[in-house]
């Protein structure tokens, strides 16, 4: 697979997606079901490999883009990776202007409120993440 | 609000050392909040819309956030360098751990700091949570805030996808919108 293709493809899950590890369906579906470029298992250990490291979750498309294609696949992974971030610039400059329209603020105010609820639900499922981390590892 | 803006060097040293010293975007953002929030940089509002944008921005939350801020702080540049900062570093690390095939999970240490980290981890996005909400949990806002919520969390048990709620969240916040709704803060530039 070239690296023009890979990065697309890379792109694909990473621009449809709007967490981390929810590009994760599609890069299955693209580079395991139908292009056959890394395995599952390769898929599953670049999983573990983003998720045992620092920084972004989604930081995992890099290890499945070394598998896929050696050193310029981690790049252009990479590339797919930070590419959809620079669509929060658009975003926010049009927030900018419409914020001072009472609806806009109020579907502001309430996606906040969503997201914190949101990220309320985030706690219990990290929280029995790290319990059951906690057992395995202390027993 | 007007702040000293901080360098190039500041954005990258600040987003490299809070992104990459934790587990996770969630808490990457609170860290973020609390060390630019001390420096007068950022406020909790700021954060907030943010948080809030990088939701539904495509792609990773934290990196989509990191940009916000680098445009909020610093225009193009800004958000270049908080962008590379916050997704370089990680990025090296992964390759080489997978040009190594190191199996990382399986070492007993790497699998206790992990554990300590997700601990972590979770009590940051605890504490970015209730930043979130503080402001619309008080007076006329508490009963609005409450209905978000419970319908949040009733989709959320459905499995309906976060953007999803994201845009039901909106939908009714248009819906229910009164002219007493407080102000979200502004970030001017």
């Amino acid at each position: 697979m070239s690296i023009i293709a890979l990065y697309l493809l890379l792109l694909k899950a990473t621009v449809t997606s709007f967490a981390g590890m929810g590009s994760l369906p599609q890069i299955r579906q693209d580079l395991v079901v139908t292009h056959g470029v890394i395995t599952d298992e390769q898929l599953s250990q670049a999983v573990v490999i983003g998720r045992s490291a620092p920084g972004p979750v989604g930081a995992y498309v890099v290890s499945v883009g070394y598998f896929a294609g050696g050193w310029p696949g981690a790049v252009v992974a990479w590339l797919a990776m930070v590419t959809p971030a620079l669509l929060v610039i658009p975003l926010v400059t049009l927030l900018r202007r419409w914020l001072h329209v009472p609806r806009v603020r109020a579907a502001v105010d309430a996606v906040v409120i969503a997201s914190g609820v949101l990220l309320l639900t985030s706690v219990v499922r990290m929280a029995m993440d790290a319990f059951d981390q906690l057992t395995r590892v202390f027993g | 609000m007007r702040f000293d803006r901080p360098s190039f060097r500041d954005i990258a040293w600040l987003v490299l050392y809070d992104v990459n010293r934790t587990l996770g975007g969630l808490a990457s953002m609170e860290l973020l909040r609390r060390s630019l929030g001390a420096r007068g940089w950022l406020t909790d509002e700021g954060h907030g819309l943010f948080v809030a944008i990088s939701r539904v921005t495509p792609g990773t939350n934290i990196l989509a956030y990191c940009v916000a801020l680098g445009w909020h702080l610093a225009s193009w540049q800004g958000a270049l360098v908080s962008l590379a900062a916050a997704s370089v570093p990680a990025s090296m690390l992964i390759a080489l751990i997978s040009a190594t095939l190191a199996r990382v999970d399986q070492h007993p240490i790497v699998q206790a700091v992990i554990a300590i980290a997700l601990m972590v981890a979770t009590l940051l996005v605890l504490s970015t949570a209730w930043n979130l909400l503080r402001p619309y949990v008080k007076g006329p806002n508490a009963a609005r805030t409450g209905i978000i919520a419970a319908i949040v969390v009733g989709l959320t048990l459905m499995g309906v996808t976060p953007i999803r709620i994201l845009l039901v969240a909106a939908i009714v916040g248009v819906v229910m919108h009164s002219p007493d709704v407080p102000r979200v803060a502004e970030v001017e530039r």
